[in-house]
């Protein structure tokens, strides 16, 4: 069962999606900034993060630079969704898997999702 | 006394109400029920603010996600999506709210006001915060220590709410200026309103002034009275006189109507009160320019009707001796029409000026109490400039002996008054001017016969021989 980290500070956004993917069979945690997701991180271990860029206390950047720098995390797959800011995570390759604009198509979102950590076993 | 440093808002008219701007560092309610233009009024300023060089957080308290405030700013004018992110930040405290309750929320903006180092703060859904507040003083609190962080880091704070605050709620101690939007209608013209409620160390514009929202956000018109409350000069003060654009009628009035005076002609429609306007436009010169300002007559059609006087109008405005600022509202707002004419008059160094008429004024007016100030500020400013007037007003009655004054103390606004009628005389219709009153002058007081033709106004002395001219129905003079 794979486990997904969904970090935004507009909770209405979170849990929306939070639902979606929880529907299609994946664990999922909320975190509403970029610090409480590098908290949570330490202590669970976490399949992808899907973040948004504009937060308080830690924006998007630079929570996916901190788990970057974390050896045990270099792996780990971020997805950025953003209206605004969607441009710096496109012109940054190396810290997001993929980026959406928001709003977004919650389909396409999850399609993405499947394609990098694999469609959940059937509950 | 060092003058207080202000945030200028931007926002066209506000910064005259608030003399200069906001107080920098100080925290303002702005209050309104929900489309009454808060959330405008707020991003528009942030989006100034940014423009010049400040940097913005804007913090949430409410659901509604900010991609959804991004899709509605983004019809405005000034939304400028480049600064979202980077000079402009949009924070979202509900979470924080909700979880761990408004000290949380509290410390959380702390924070984000020194790592943005953010001069201007919004925070947007106070009402929920008071709904979380388990008392009032809860909320109290919640704004003194956010104000106390802000000013301390020298930011200003703007609290959003869509609730009417009373004028003694605990919220509005705690502020140093509440920005109260409203709206009400106006036969069916919805009217906005803007009044600033409280107003610490600073001599703002009080009172309620209209506004508007365009697709460039708000803007907000200063009642013309509270602007020019004391005229912005002096005016040259000297007796000298003017000539009428009527050679006769200058003689009668001894050499002219006096200079920077303003002259009301009354007359049912038909009458030749704008014949007689553009007689007083046609004496404008190059160094002493005219302006019509006028909301009937299109330009073409008024330089036809002067064409028709033997006056080439096209030919001054030409030369520079005349302007023609045709006003096609019907709906608008008082002041907005107000301060365009005392533009117009700045920028061309405008020194006659004729308003035709006085009564379209009135029906932009959505409250007519006001009208009196109105007049008396706009006229007032205009002697001060040293500018003539010959303003035009239409009476309902074509014949008949009332005569109803315009405005309730008439003499405070016009220096002197001209009633025109139509008087049946010899089977003839003819046309009566009088003069009622000239400011500091003799005048020859006959009644004058007013004649049209294509060489202009001419004025006679008529109606000797009859009494009762003034009613329209006259009678010989026994013995005649």
């Amino acid at each position: 069962m794979s486990t997904i980290l969904v970090v935004d500070d507009e909770y209405l956004i979170a849990n929306i999606l939070g639902w979606a993917l929880e529907d299609e069979g994946f664990d999922v945690e909320l975190a509403g900034n970029g610090q409480k997701a590098l908290d949570l991180l330490k202590g669970k271990r976490v399949e992808l993060v899907i973040t948004d860029y504009m937060m308080p206390v830690m924006d998007g950047e630079a929570l996916a630079v901190s788990i970057r720098a974390e050896p045990l995390l270099q792996a780990l797959p971020i997805i950025l969704m953003s209206g605004a800011q969607a441009h710096k995570g496109r012109d940054n390759p190396r810290l997001f898997a993929a980026v959406f604009d928001k709003p977004f198509d919650i389909d396409q979102l999850i399609a993405k999702v499947k394609e990098l950590v694999g469609a959940p076993e059937a509950p | 006394m060092e003058p207080l440093k202000r945030l200028a808002t931007g926002i066209p008219g506000l910064d005259e109400l608030l003399k200069g701007g906001l107080v920098v560092g100080a925290s303002y309610i702005v209050q309104g029920r929900p489309g009454s233009g808060k959330t405008i009024l707020a991003n528009q300023l942030a989006f100034n603010h940014v423009a010049h060089g400040g940097r913005v957080l804007v913090a949430t308290l409410l659901s509604e996600s900010h991609e959804r405030l991004f899709q509605y700013l983004s019809t405005l004018s000034f939304f400028d999506p480049a600064k979202i992110g980077a000079q402009l930040q949009f924070v979202s405290a509900f979470d924080t709210m909700e979880q761990e309750g408004l000290d949380e929320v509290v410390k959380l903006l702390r924070g984000e006001i020194s790592r943005h180092q953010a001069s201007l703060l919004i925070v947007d859904g106070l009402l929920n915060a008071r709904s979380r507040a388990e008392t009032p003083l809860d909320t109290k609190k919640f704004i003194a220590e956010l104000h106390g962080h802000a000013a301390f880091a020298g930011c200003t704070v703007l609290f959003l709410t869509s609730s009417r605050l009373e004028d003694g709620s605990p919220e509005h101690t705690m502020v140093d200026g509440v920005i109260e939007l409203g709206d009400e209608l106006f036969g069916s013209r919805s009217v906005r309103r803007i009044q600033l409620r409280k107003t610490r160390g600073s001599g703002a514009l009080s009172g309620i002034h209209e506004c508007e929202i365009t697709e460039d956000g708000i803007q907000v018109y200063p009642r013309l009275e509270s602007l020019y409350s004391h005229p912005t000069g002096l005016g040259t003060g000297e007796l000298t006189r003017v000539p009428s654009g009527v050679p006769v009628f200058d003689s009668m009035l001894g050499g002219g109507l006096p200079a920077a005076s303003v002259t009301l002609a009354m007359g049912p429609s038909g009458i030749g009160k704008t014949s007689l306007g553009v007689s007083f436009l046609g004496a404008a010169t190059a160094a002493e320019p005219g302006l019509h300002f006028g909301f009937y007559e299109t330009p073409h059609r008024l330089r036809l009707k002067a064409g028709a006087l033997g006056y080439d109008f096209a030919a001054m405005e030409r030369a520079g001796a005349l302007r023609i600022a045709w006003q096609p509202t019907t709906e608008g707002v008082l002041d907005d029409v107000g301060m365009r004419l005392l533009r117009l008059v700045e920028q061309h160094n405008i020194k006659r000026v004729l308003i035709d008429s006085l009564g379209a004024f009135t029906r932009l007016a959505s409250n007519p109490m006001r009208l009196n100030e109105f007049f008396r500020a706009l006229t007032g400013e205009l002697r001060a400039r040293d500018v003539s007037v010959l303003a035009t007003w239409e009476m309902r009655d074509i014949f008949g002996s009332e005569i109803n004054a315009p405005a309730p103390d008439l003499s405070s606004i016009v220096d002197n008054l001209l009633l025109m009628r139509f008087v049946e005389m010899e089977s003839e219709l003819k046309r009566l001017l009088s003069i009622l009153k000239v400011r500091d002058s003799y005048y020859d007081p006959a009644l004058l016969e007013l004649i049209i033709s294509d060489h202009g106004i001419d004025l006679q002395k008529a109606f000797s021989q009859a009494t009762g001219v003034m009613s329209g129905t006259p009678s010989q003079v026994p013995g005649s």
